[in-house]
């Protein structure tokens, strides 16, 4: 499944974005989903309490994503249905598969933490493939590493995803 | 309050626990936009081999966060959180998060964790192991009162 287009474009950036300002709503729809049903710690929506920590004021869970909806850039379009054809972002041809799915998920923080206001800017980059034969067939594993940073170019985190497409 | 000088290898995190349902998978769908059918229809999670729709990646990897949230306060820094897919969350049934200490070490002027942590459903099967690692500023050390 892994040709030698693909492995030309490992570690290139396939895709970059920068989210709008975050809102303090934003933040807090976010730690109502990852909390629910039960209340979520008030540094994360009061900014009266957020005030009186360390952090001085409201501050985003960290694994807060603030690049789910729209983006300021891209411009938006039309949605279509993400389909996991990762390659076709760099001009080259993806594998065949049927289905697409996680496998690993980790995460390196620097300790910068996202904040109301912040505009934050993404890379995205295909940083490794291997195979390995499944349940299903013949798998191709994908990981796919988002690297974030602040209007500041502090580097917030990177989050590295694997993929197995089969 | 964690008591860092107390912190050892060996110690159990209190656990956290959701139940996998509609009602909390849609709630994580509208904030990540994330609306895979998997995760949302029981016929697309039968059709790529589970019994049912089934949980999203990062709400898993989110709940790990707020497990360690839970357990450090406002105190800590989550520094790296790795997790391993083994099986997912299916509908109607209970995740726990919990995890434990496995070293204790400093660097400059943090106290840095090193966990084992893990994922498992109400049946016990693992649903997700994996590792963390965590860091609060090192308690300051009184002076010695002059001789």
């Amino acid at each position: 499944m892994i040709t030698d287009e693909m492995r030309g474009i490992l570690g290139k950036a396939m895709a970059t974005a920068t989210s709008f300002p975050i809102a303090e709503s934003d933040i807090r729809k976010w730690a109502v989903a990852v909390y629910y049903p039960e209340v979520p710690p008030p540094l994360f929506w009061d900014e009266d309490y957020a005030r009186t920590t360390p952090f001085g004021g409201i501050v985003a869970p960290e694994e807060f994503n603030p690049m789910g909806w729209m983006t300021k850039e891209p411009r938006p379009t039309r949605k279509e249905a993400p389909r996991g054809a990762y390659e076709a972002q760099l001009g080259v041809t993806p594998p065949v598969f049927k289905a697409n799915m996680q496998s690993q998920v980790r995460v390196t923080y620097s300790g910068v933490r996202m904040r109301p206001g912040d505009v934050i800017r993404s890379t995205r980059r295909i940083t490794d493939y291997f195979e390995r034969e499944g349940r299903m067939g013949l798998q191709l594993y994908t990981t796919i590493a988002l690297e974030l940073v602040n209007q500041r170019d502090e580097w917030i985190k990177t989050l590295e995803t694997v993929y197995v497409r089969f | 309050m964690i008591d860092v000088d107390a912190l050892e290898p060996g110690q159990q995190l209190p656990t956290f626990s959701r139940e996998g349902t509609f009602q909390h998978w849609n709630r994580f769908a509208a904030v990540n936009d994330e609306f895979a059918e998997h995760h949302m229809d029981d016929e697309v999670g039968r059709h790529e081999g589970f019994s049912s729709a089934f949980i999203m990646a990062p709400m898993e990897h989110a709940y790990f966060h707020a497990m360690l949230r839970d357990w450090m306060g406002e105190a800590g820094r989550i520094v790296r959180v790795d997790m391993k897919l083994r099986n997912p969350l299916l509908r109607g049934r209970v995740l726990t998060a919990g995890g434990q200490v496995t070293a204790v070490h400093r660097e400059g002027d943090e106290v840095v964790v090193d966990l084992e942590i893990w994922e498992d459903d109400d049946t016990g099967t693992r649903l997700a192991p994996g590792t963390a690692v965590v860091a609060f500023a090192a308690p300051r050390r009184a002076s010695a009162p002059p001789a």
